[in-house]
């Protein structure tokens, strides 16, 4: 295991540690890395923001929903199920 | 239950699960389609429910299979990458010796209430344009909030594809909103 990572090295541990698979060499180094690099430390802490938006986000009705046409497709595939 | 309450499902709960699949599938031919097998999946299934969940809650249940399904399908069409393939978009985000090429712009407070619909939009968007099996498991992962075992052992993939494959979507996903302004000048 190598002390000194790159920050493109280092981007690959910060991803992995936030799927929870880190060694603990790995997780000293990135930890090592992040303490002396704004750039990576940033790119860490904007993983988690990012994580943390996406699942605090419920689905709104905002975005489009069912199209008329894919609405009318699966009325017809219900009803020739139905007829079955 | 009879044939009004299949099409009352459609009627009541088809935006819902259609927004549901469209931001893990990342596509609105296969979220129709996920939808559609969802309805059929549980109009065959109807005797089964037996009414102590909510439909929307057994819908969604059933439709988290679908999604599954749907992506499986794509993982047998697409090239997984490899930790030894040379990815140029990767590249360009690095110098040779492994230094960021740009710097890394902080965020400013992309909790604040003014920015966050704006930021949840751009995040959307941003996942839209990564490379379909890439944006599906990074929203498997993300936003869904799938342990990456499990979407391997679902996908058929293995660890080190789908942490290759989260690392480049998390990199663009980052880049991504960046270009679209959500880099303030606060640290």
């Amino acid at each position: 295991m190598k002390w000194l990572t790159t920050c493109r090295e280092t981007t690959v541990l910060a991803s992995r540690a936030q799927d929870g698979h880190l060694t603990l060499g790995e997780r000293m180094a990135m930890h090592l890395h992040l303490a002396i690099c704004a750039n990576c430390a940033r790119f860490a802490r904007q993983l988690q923001a990012m994580r943390r938006l996406l699942r605090a986000d419920v689905v709104d009705a905002v975005t489009p929903g069912l199209s008329d046409a894919a609405r009318r497709r699966i009325e017809n595939e219900l009803q020739k199920k139905l007829e079955t | 239950m009879d044939t009004l309450d299949a099409r009352t499902w459609l009627t009541e709960h088809g935006d819902y699960l259609f927004r549901v699949a469209r931001r893990q599938l990342h596509s609105d031919a296969l979220a129709e389609d996920a939808v559609q097998d969802t309805l059929l999946a549980a109009l065959s299934a109807r005797e089964r429910y037996a009414g102590d969940a909510s439909p929307r809650t057994w819908l969604t249940a059933i439709l988290r299979h679908k999604i599954v399904d749907a992506i499986r399908r794509q993982v047998r069409e697409v090239d997984l990458p490899r930790d030894e393939d040379g990815d140029e978009a990767v590249d360009a985000l690095f110098r040779a010796d492994g230094h960021w090429a740009e710097p890394v712009r902080p965020w400013g407070n992309p909790e604040a209430e003014a920015e966050l619909s704006q930021l949840r939009r751009a995040l959307d968007d941003c996942a839209d344009r990564l490379k379909p099996l890439m944006a599906q498991v990074f929203s498997l992962r993300e936003a869904a909030g799938m342990e990456t075992a499990e979407i391997c052992k679902e996908l058929g993939i293995t660890p080190t594809n789908c942490w290759v494959l989260l690392h480049r979507a998390r990199l663009f996903m980052r880049q991504c909103l960046e270009l679209n302004g959500f880099a303030g000048t606060q640290a």
